[in-house]
């Protein structure tokens, strides 16, 4: 628990330090509610069904958040340890595998679900400012569900990409791009959700859980092969 | 000898098809510096990082503080300080934020205290605040020595610690090599430099994938090339090396007015070999026992193994 937390603390204290992803941190949850807000705004004196395509939208918004805040941190964190040049020593304290493999995967996800929810909290609020009420698609347990439930799983899946996609460069910009690949199963309600003019219901919930669940397990085993010392030191790139 | 701190038998590592490091044993007792030394790839930093527990060996085995680097790797890494072959700090944080989390990691009692004991010690206190990437070359190696040495490890593995300091820092760092040796540490000192390593070493070794020569200095030397002297003459005259043939006296080499003598042993052939020069009627004008270095040790084993690649 000790040397997670101090990897945890570092993490912290070392993005704090990096404009680009104090900037990611700080403005992306802030964008995406602007714009969720706004979807709301735009969809007040729309028929029901308008209004769910616009209040769809909405939600993948607050998906992808979960993903991107994470992203911006992870690809940081692991390429910069390669950067610097400061595995070894890391890998040479009694830090155990698991314990860094913890600390790496929850020292993104933990803010990134935090400023998320901070962000739809702020979205609530807002919707009932510029509506008067919250509207009634939003406060239902197909939007809780994905906003608390698959969330999570969304932000460790990018997480996991990273640090797979991580281990093979050394460029924090080509990290980044690669994978940015792993927003897209926060994307998949987007197709299935616009598609059909219907508001997001528990299906659409269960299929993506369905879809999420497996590429997570799939990415996890990867991602803790590929994080043993002896892979680190000799394999990575 | 002393009781070994760090011991290898048969130590051997391969990446795919290269062999970085073959059947490697050595030992490094209490109190004990020892150098590892060999040109670029000869294995020092793959031996260094499997001696950590960093990378595990193809075969063979090693022991450090009596524990079997595969059978107890975290306990290892718990007593063993490294220094890496780049200091390998974390460039936005402060000095002090980086030796803090490395001192949480390895649990280290009474941290603050010990954290500034050592950034006073290397000079570094006042600029404890700054982000690492403003420090010079120089400051954060010891940095990184300070993170190093937080642990009070009893085995010390350093690689390369004087690479690209300037010669006072250098030197500053020998220095506190020196002390830390007095402290009963086994340290295992990987350098291109020589003469550092001759200076502050109390043995060698000579590695180039496989064990090429393990001694002190003296005896490399020794064994090497004997003892030589140098005797300076005022009238050299051809010829007269060969009439040297005396027991114990060995090849005369005759260069620029300098005669160059093998002997085995300089109290007992010595007296003779002035003896029979005199009486040669060669006029001496100095007699010296000839220097040689690490450098020259080091030359002559390495140039021989490359002939035999
Ligand atoms: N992770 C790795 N993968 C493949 N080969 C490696 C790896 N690490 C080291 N080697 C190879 O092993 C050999 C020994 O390398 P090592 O770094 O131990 O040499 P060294 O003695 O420290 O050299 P230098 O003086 O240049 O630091 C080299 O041929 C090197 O290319
Ligand atoms: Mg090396």
């Amino acid at each position: 628990m000790r040397r997670i937390r101090a990897v945890l603390r570092r993490e912290w204290a070392e993005a704090m330090r990096i404009k680009m992803v104090l900037f990611s941190v700080c403005f992306f949850p802030l964008f995406m509610t602007g714009f969720a807000a706004y979807l709301v705004w735009q969809g007040r004196a729309l028929p029901p069904q308008g209004q769910a395509v616009l209040l769809n939208t909405a939600l993948i918004y607050f998906l992808v958040l979960p993903v991107v805040i994470p992203l911006s941190i992870a690809a940081y964190s692991i390429v910069g340890e390669k950067e610097q040049g400061t595995l070894e020593p890391l890998l040479a304290t009694p830090i155990r595998d698991w314990e860094l493999f913890l600390g790496k995967s929850m020292a993104p996800v933990i803010p990134g679900l935090i400023l998320s929810w901070a962000a739809f909290g702020l979205f609530l609020l807002a919707s009932r400012l510029i509506l008067g009420e919250i509207p009634r698609g939003v406060l239902s347990l197909p939007w809780f569900l994905s906003i608390f439930a698959l969330a999570p799983f969304l932000a460790l899946f990018a997480v996991f990409v990273t640090m797979i996609v991580s281990s093979r460069t050394s460029d924090t910009r080509a990290a980044y791009q690669f994978s940015s690949l792993a927003v897209l199963p926060a994307l998949i309600p987007l197709i299935v959700y616009s598609a059909r003019l219907t508001a997001v219901n528990l299906a659409f919930v269960g299929i993506e859980a369905g879809i999420l669940l497996p590429l997570n397990a799939l990415a996890l085993y990867i991602a803790v092969r590929l994080f043993r010392r002896e892979e680190i030191l000799t394999r990575w790139r | 000898m002393r009781a070994a701190v760090i011991r290898t038998e048969g130590l051997t590592r391969r990446f795919g098809d290269l062999v970085a490091v073959e059947d490697l044993s050595f030992a490094v007792g209490q109190g004990e510096v020892v150098a590892l030394l060999g040109p670029n790839g000869a294995g020092k930093t793959t031996t260094v990082r499997m001696l950590a527990c960093l990378i595990a060996p193809t075969s063979g085995r090693a022991w450090v503080a009596g524990r079997e680097i595969r059978e107890a790797p975290d306990e290892i890494r718990a007593i063993v300080g490294i220094l890496t072959e780049t200091p390998g700090l974390y460039r936005r944080l402060s000095a002090w934020q980086n030796l803090r989390f490395f001192a949480e990691l390895y649990g280290v009692r009474d941290a603050d205290a010990r954290i500034e004991e050592y950034l006073r010690l290397f000079g570094l206190w006042g600029r404890r605040r700054e982000p690492v990437a403003t420090l010079s070359k120089g400051m954060r190696q010891k940095l990184a020595l300070a993170r190093a040495l937080l642990h009070e490890p009893q085995v010390l593995l350093l690689d390369e610690p004087t690479a690209g300091l300037d010669p006072e820092s250098a030197r500053s760092v020998r220095e506190f090599i020196a002390e830390l040796r007095g402290e009963g540490r086994a340290i295992l000192l990987c350098t291109h430099n020589l003469p550092e390593a001759e200076r502050l070493c109390d043995r060698i070794v000579l590695l180039r994938t496989r064990l090429i020569a393990a001694g002190t200095a003296g005896e490399l030397k020794r064994r090497l090339f004997g003892t030589r002297v140098v005797v300076e003459l005022a009238n050299p005259r051809p010829g007269l090396e060969d009439a040297l043939r005396l027991p114990g006296i060995g090849p005369a080499e005759l260069a620029g007015g300098k005669l160059y003598v093998g002997v085995e042993d300089p109290r007992r052939d010595n007296p003779r070999l002035i003896k029979r020069l005199v009486e040669l009627g060669a006029e001496i004008v100095s007699v010296r026992e000839e220097e040689t270095t690490l450098e020259d040790v080091y030359h002559e084993l390495m140039g021989g193994a490359d002939a035999q690649d």
